[in-house]
């Protein structure tokens, strides 16, 4: 490989500067705490001569004479000039500029640069406000902090994944997630379901990022754009989030920190559910029926159940002893009581400690954090610890490094949601409101009295009669059930700095990022299900390896007296390893709850799946940024060759900023302070998946509908793939525009920003569909379009600004607009699967809802049958559109002396939203909607035709849907109104899911009074912070937030899903 | 422009250097196996098309199953989408034809082998054909043909007439040898021919075109041994009967067979009980029984449970109906008897208690004429026969397509001796005529007809 020799040219290639002068001066350059700063650039005043200071503050100049003048200016610091005068050397301190300060940010590759030379969008958040949300994850402390950006969690279990989506979705089936840079190198953030696992049912799975210790984040930056993020090549398309960590550079002491948050937590939303009717059909009681369609409770006679106790019965190891009842009398009801059972206060402890320091030679910065966190859902937990080791060492002028390493550990244990008999709430919710859930588990006696322990008791299976309950006692769900997950994870990287000669650095850095991720999954005996009522533990190791590295050198040099260029030229290697081993043991021998493989079933019942996965990339960039005067021009462009693609794609960017507030018109103006025009164009890829090229052979299962019937019984066998290969894939390209302005008015109290961008991204992948009657049902092929285009606005006003307070506004807006352009024949691409779907169609947005739909005629109305009900369109069709059309975030912050406040609102607007959980309540006749006696005025039909007198009080709810009032009882509910997969009309489960809400609201006070300093600390910051308080929408039961799928690019649906939280974090920090 | 050059040569020479050699390559799944062992999965597609969600539906909509809850309640009620057809639509193209192209490719030389890819084909096709209507074959699984043309359904039939022909052809030329990957037959080629006579009886009855139904059946399975069955080991999930593993799993309690009018038919108690002097259907009553509460453990409905795909029984049954049409009586009521003998001998089905007794005396004409057991309301002898014929098909065919086959294909010209299930609805007027098509060859073939609905009738119905 040439590689070697070609770096070794491109280091030739940049030492071509060569200068000549009289005078030497050398002298380092630090900040106020002594910290050493790189990059300062040091000029010969009125000359073309100049440097800048290497990663340890140091510089070195020739110069023409005594009198010769230093200007020493830095991003973020007041700039000064200095006379050399006799002296060799000149050791200079620079003061902060609080105000400049906020105009430097780190580029894609962890660089920090100046916001006013950059024509793409960098949107900051500050590690302090992104901390005040009180979130135990990182991303989701990122909600409604930067237009165009969504934070979706999956739901509210603890340690459960969210998803970041920059400017709208920019994949069908690719990478939806951003790429991830820490201190310059990937940071691996995936949320995956892995083998053991789907998307629409199991347990939550976490996202990688969250990972990272908080308390580490120096500055999180976001890359909106395509020209910012176009050095990443094929894994930059749904933007970047670059972040970097705290790092030692206190010369004068030890600094050493202690945080501790503390959240409680509770349920945001509930499920309204009715107590009004029993267990059963048709207005029949019926022990163990799936429904509560039953008698109406308050008719009951009252007082005990009559009991057949002459056979079969459950003793409930909680003592209570239940035999099949003959009569039901009890007017008891237990919705609460079982709604408590599992659920309760979750809370978090997230604590932290730092020690940094900094002496001649380099820093030293290592910190602790252990994060303690306990779900709302009873035994969910998510535990994580955190050990960070960061160090810089100097050992010459010219040779300096840094280390990292970072060591992570969580341990947590999920809850079973979802479109799954094993799921809380499913269990939970279509509980029949007169069955407490308390006895869950004992002893089970049948007619001849022979025990059977360990069983299972639940609303459809009050007395343990059953193998298989069909759906879990909520408490069964809780406490039998075991979902732990174990994750190990060790980053290292290290970098190199050279500096050969002048104005040359030479940069090497690499990083590992390696992590095992095993999750058990453990349904004991009598669990619900065919397949886990026998037993099932399934054990799934998932390793992924990730190393990275980059050569990267850069240079900073005057063209002409007026046009200075930096230039970069860089290389980056990628090799990612994933493997993923599942075995699973099914029909346990005997009922223990010992989890091991072999002892649990026998051979036949052991089944193991091993995965792989192997990809490789070179990319090789370069970027030269222009500057005259007050005009900057950045030329980007990156070729990358990787292992997945059949060709090297290269990816151009360019864009251009104006500060045009420094020409004369505007030097005196006292209105506008700082005005920066600016406009960008950029590509950037995603990458195929690996591993498509080739048609392959498939082992397989067919299974039309819940039976199975599996090749490996069958003495094992293949069949050619119904995916067909395609040996000509290459990435998807997205190609960006933006323009845009950053503006400041009146002294910079007002700051205003607005972008308009537009994206297609072309060649987009996806599994096209095929006719399956040509023999193949897909194939994976660069064909679909994309277009998202919308503008962002942040804005701050500061109306007052005093010494010892100030009030400010804050906010921002985005109003994406996606559109699927093209998906090559294909009518309907799906996300996400289900009686709902979020799908790719031509001419619509983004991932709309798809399902059955309301029959109509041609001219809208609705076609009604002839009893006057809806009906049902035998075609599916579009029936929402879950993206809003715009999202917006209004805080307010002020502070009085140390006392700050903040508030935070968040809104979507125009979003769609599928309340399945609902709609199937319905079903089941246990949600609030379907548990009203109604009296019709006159005589209605319900859906089959039958007359309901007026003045007789029936259960349903009269609707009407243009032919005059009908009544909407069971056959309804259960038929066309909230029936299972495509049979009912899914379309009458969508709701508009517009929300606000108070994403946070913080009150602090920082102590850090000259006597208190006395102390020997240094400050001690508190704060309250409530988060996720009030939600104001017309969605009921859920936070339209939340989505069954979890991180992926369909979302907008809810089904059992696990429930969000609200909470009231306390956190400290005590500096010392 | 030193520079410039500098940085041509340095970026060429990386630029061809990146070569990831086969690390692309699938490190999971082979790209090449040998083709016999892709045998046996076109035999589970065929069990997947025709004994599990499309064969349950369709003994929905004939009297044969109740759909309880759930999308089995809907589909019950003739609510149905076009997905529901996706998976069958599947496992027919990819599982069968696709396969059989690798095979009959890779072993072209194996007439064995050949000759059971088409007789397969044959059976999967013909339940597509009669669900469907029009259906791809004739340029179906072609590469080079993205959107297959749809063959009309007379078309289809003809076609597999002339497959089952060659297979037939093919098998004869060749002597059988133990082949495992067979899950049906072990290799035997008698039994192969015999399913192929059988499917070409079957297939010539579904078009009405009694006369060649009754030659081709006479090669037809000639004993109960030889029937095409689907065995399943019953172990563990994934090997089971699959009624069973339907209605054990998450979609206990959709369906069962309580109720239904079949169930009526062969309860001893009901008004259209057909047990009379000579038949006792108790025990095949209990045989078949299944109800809420899912999987039995003995029955029709238990984890080991055979499923029937091609039987001796649809054999004497298509020659009783044909000759019945086509020849004379004494001939048809001769086969009808041999169905009875086979039934009574215990070879047809499992007693599920011990004790119960198994009575199909054999019937005579005198049954058939006016007043007789089987014609008390005094129609015509050969009518009457026909429908007692038609109505052991109704019968004996459980847990097959035969039920709604023959209601479709008699409901147009004898409806007087079709088996009058109800409607399952008060709502409904008409019985369904058909399954939708699959709502994913309606998104991609624009060839795909539009605006069928299951009352749409199919060409050989009308």
């Amino acid at each position: 490989m040439n590689k070697k020799l070609c770096f070794s040219m491109l280091i030739l290639l940049l030492s071509s500067a060569f200068i000549f002068a009289q005078k030497s001066v050398t002298g380092t350059i630090s900040d106020n705490d002594g910290s050493p700063l790189p990059g300062v650039n040091v000029i010969e005043k009125g000359t073309s001569n100049g440097t800048s200071t290497d990663f340890d503050g140091n510089f070195s100049l020739d110069v023409e004479n005594d009198q010769s003048i230093l200007e020493i200016t830095s991003l973020g610091f007041k700039g000064i000039e200095v006379i050399v005068g006799d002296r060799a050397t000149i050791n200079i301190t620079l003061e902060a500029d609080a105000e400049a300060l906020d105009e430097v940010v780190i580029n894609a590759l962890g660089f920090q640069v100046d916001k006013k030379s950059l024509g793409s969008t960098y949107s900051k958040v500050e590690a302090d406000d992104a901390r005040s949300a009180g979130e135990t994850g990182v991303i989701n402390s990122l909600a409604g902090k930067a237009s165009g950006v969504k934070i979706s969690r999956s739901n509210g279990d603890p340690g459960a994944g969210s998803n970041i989506q920059i400017r709208g979705a920019n994949t069908i089936s690719g990478n939806s997630q951003p790429l991830i840079v820490v201190d310059g190198i990937p940071f691996v953030n995936e949320t995956a379901n892995g083998i053991g696992n789907t998307a629409t049912a199991g347990v939550s799975q976490q996202s990688r990022l969250n990972d990272i210790n908080q308390d580490d984040i120096e500055t999180m930056t976001i890359l909106k754009g395509a020209s910012a993020a176009a050095v990443w090549g094929s894994q930059a398309a749904n933007g970047v989030i670059v972040i970097t960590t705290k790092k030692g550079r206190n010369k004068d002491k030890v600094d050493i920190s202690y945080s501790a948050v503390a959240s409680f937590d509770k349920i945001s939303d509930k499920h309204p559910l009715q107590s009004n009717y029993g267990q059963g059909s048709r207005g029949v009681w019926r022990q163990n029926n799936s429904r509560s369609w039953g008698d109406k409770i308050s008719d009951r006679t009252g007082g005990e159940d009559v009991f057949n106790t002459s056979g079969q019965y459950f003793e409930a190891y909680g003592g209570g002893t239940h035999y099949p009842i003959t009569t039901k009398n009890s007017q008891e009801t237990f919705v609460d009581k079982n709604f408590d059972q599992v659920f309760g206060t979750g809370y978090s402890l997230n604590q932290s400690v730092s020690v940094s320091g900094a002496g001649e030679k380099g820093g030293i910065y290592l910190s602790f954090g252990k994060l303690k966190n306990e779900g709302i859902i009873k035994n969910s937990f998510y535990d994580k610890i955190n050990a960070n080791l960061s160090a810089s060492y100097r050992f010459n002028d010219w040779f300096s490094v840094k280390g990292k390493a970072s060591y992570i550990k969580i341990n947590s244990n999920r809850i079973q949601q979802s479109s799954n008999v094993n799921g809380l709430y499913l269990g939970l919710l279509r509980n029949a409101p007169d069955v407490d859930i308390e006895d869950y588990i004992g002893t089970y006696y049948d007619n001849s009295g022979t025990p059977t322990e360990n069983r299972q008791r639940s609303y459809r299976n009050t007395y343990g009669s059953k193998t298989n309950s069909a759906y879990n006692n909520p408490l069964w769900t809780t406490n039998e059930l075991k979902n732990p997950n174990e994750v190990n994870r060790y980053i290292m990287n290290l970098e190199a700095t050279f500096k050969p000669i002048e104005k040359l650095t030479l940069i090497a850095r690499g990083g590992l990022d390696n992590y095992t991720d095993v999750r058990e999954s453990f349904f004991p005996v009598y669990s619900s299900g065919s397949v886990q009522s026998k037993g099932l533990y399934s054990i799934e190791n998932r390793d992924l390896k990730n190393l990275a590295f980059d050569f990267i050198a850069r240079s900073n040099f005057d063209l002409t007296d007026d046009i200075n260029l930096t230039a970069m030229l860089g290389y980056g290697h990628i090799n990612r390893e994933r493997e993923t081993l599942y075995s699973e043991a099914r029909e346990f021998l005997f009922n223990t709850r010992l989890k091991d493989l072999n002892t649990l079933s026998t051979i036949e019942n052991v089944e193991s799946i091993n995965s792989k996965s192997f990809y490789k990339s070179d990319r090789f960039y370069s970027v030269l940024g222009f500057s005259y005067n007050d005009v900057f021009l950045n030329l980007t462009g990156a070729y990358e060759t990787f292992s997945s693609s059949s060709e090297g794609v290269f990816y151009p960017a360019a864009d251009v900023s104006w500060v045009f507030s420094n020409m004369n018109a505007f030097e005196d103006s006292s209105f506008l302070s700082n005005g920066k025009l600016r406009a960008s164009f950029g590509q950037v890829g995603i990458a195929p998946a690996r591993h498509r090229f080739d048609t392959t052979y498939e082992t397989f299962t067919y299974q039309d509908y819940s039976d199975p019937v599996d090749i490996s019984y069958y003495g094992g066998g293949f069949k050619l793939n119904d995916d067909q290969g395609n040996k000509n894939l290459k990435p998807e390209i997205k190609t960006e525009f933006e323009v845009g302005t950053d503006l400041r008015f009146f002294d910079n109290r007002v700051g205003f920003n607005f972008t308009y961008y537009k994206n297609e991204i072309n060649d987009v992948l996806l599994d096209v569909s095929l006719s399956p009657s040509s023999g193949f049902n897909n194939q994976y092929r660069n064909a679909g379009k994309l277009e998202n285009k919308g503008i962002e606005i942040d804005f701050n006003v500061d109306i007052i600004r005093k010494e010892d307070y100030g009030v400010s506004v804050y906010g921002n807006f985005n109003n994406n607009q996606s559109k699927v352009l093209d998906l090559a024949g294909t009518e309907v691409v799906s996300l996400v699967g289900g009686s709902i779907s979020s799908v790719a169609i031509v001419g619509q947005p983004m991932s709309v809802l798809y399902g059955s739909k309301i029959l109509r005629n041609d001219d809208g109305s609705y076609d009604l049958d002839a009893n006057g009900f809806l009906q049902k369109d035998s075609e599916l069709g579009v029936i929402g559109d879950p993206n809003p059309e715009w999202r917006g975030g209004l805080g307010l912050r002020a502070n009085y002396k140390k006392l700050h406040f903040n508030i935070l609102f968040e809104t979507s607007q125009g979003n769609d939203y599928a309340e399945r959980t609902r709609f199937i309540l319905g079903n089941f006749g246990t949600h609030a909607d379907v548990g009203n006696e109604v009296t019709p005025a006159v005589d209605v039909l319900d859906v089959n035709g039958n007359v309901h007198p007026a003045g007789v009080p029936v259960r349903g709810n009269i609707a009407d849907f243009g032919a005059g009032p009908v009544l909407l009882e069971q056959s309804w509910y259960t038929g066309r109104g909230g029936g299972f997969g495509s049979s009912p009309i899914n379309e009458l489960a969508i709701n508009d899911a517009s929300w606000v809400r108070l994403r946070e609201v913080t009150l602090g006070y920082t102590l850090d009074s000259e006597r208190f300093r006395k102390s020997k600390l240094a400050s001690i910051d508190f704060a309250v912070t409530g988060r996720n308080l009030a939600i104001w929408t017309d969605v009921v039961g859920v936070d339209p937030e939340i989505n069954q799928s979890g991180v992926a690019n369909g979302f907008g649906i809810d089904y059992f899903t696990n429930p969000t939280t609200q909470s009231f974090v306390f956190s400290i920090k005590i500096n010392y | 422009m030193k520079k410039i050059k500098y940085i041509f040569i340095a970026f060429s020479i990386i630029f061809t250097g990146c070569d990831y050699g086969d690390l692309n390559d699938n490190p999971n799944q082979p790209t090449d196996v040998p083709e016999i062992l892709v045998l046996t999965g076109t035999m589970l597609a065929d069990v997947a098309i025709n004994a599990s969600h499309i064969q349950r539906i369709s003994g929905m909509w004939s009297g044969q199953y109740k759909g309880e809850q759930s999308l089995y309640g809907a589909i019950y009620g003739y609510e149905i989408s076009t997905e529901e057809s996706n998976s069958s639509w599947g496992y027919l193209y990819n599982g069968i034809l696709t396969q059989n192209n690798v095979l009959r490719e890779g072993l072209a030389d194996d007439l064995l082998i050949v000759g059971i890819t088409k007789i397969v084909e044959a059976h999967a096709v013909g339940t597509a054909c009669s669900n469907w209507g029009n259906i791809p074959f004739s340029e179906a699984a072609t590469e080079g043909i993205d959107d297959p043309v749809f063959d009309s359904q007379s078309l289809v039939y003809s076609q597999l007439q002339t497959l089952l022909d060659d297979a037939i052809a093919n098998l004869n030329s060749v002597s059988g040898y133990s082949l495992s990957e067979d899950i049906f037959f072990n290799g035997d080629v008698t039994s192969w021919i015999e399913t192929a006579y059988t499917l070409k009886a079957r297939y010539y009855l579904l078009v009405k075109d009694y006369p060649s139904a009754y030659q081709a059946a006479q090669n037809g399975i000639s004993n109960g041994a030889r029937s095409m069955k689907y065995y399943p080991s019953a172990t563990t999930s994934g090997d089971q009967n699959l009624l069973f593993e339907f209605l054990s799993g998450s979609r206990s309690g959709d369906m069962s067979g309580n109720g239904t009018y079949l169930s009526d038919l062969i309860d001893a108690g009901s008004a259209i009980s057909r047990n009379n002097a000579k038949t006792d259907e108790d025990a095949r009553s209990k045989y078949y029984y299944f109800d809420e509460d899912g999987g039995n453990s003995v029955g029709v409905a238990s984890a080991a449970a055979p499923m029937p795909l091609v039987t001796y029984e649809e054999n004497l049954l298509t020659l009783a109906e044909a000759a019945a049409r086509t020849t004379t009586m004494t001939t048809a009521l001769g086969h009808l008897n041999e169905l009875r003998v086979f039934l009574a001998s215990g070879a047809a089905f499992d007693l599920v208690d011990s004790g119960d007794i198994l009575q199909y005396d054999a019937y005579d004409a005198a049954d058939f004429a006016s007043g007789g057991i089987e014609n008390m309301d005094g129609i015509d002898d050969t009518r009457a026969l026909l429908r007692e014929i038609v109505e052991e098909r109704y019968v004996s065919g459980y847990g097959t397509f035969i039920p709604w086959n023959d209601a479709r294909r008699l409901r147009a010209s004898d409806l007087d001796i079709s088996v009058p299930f109800p409607l399952n609805t008060g709502a409904a007027t008409a019985h369904p005529e058909r399954f939708l098509l699959s709502q994913d060859e309606l998104n991609s073939n624009s060839n795909a007809p539009d605006g069928l609905t299951i009352y749409s009738v199919t060409e050989v119905n009308q």
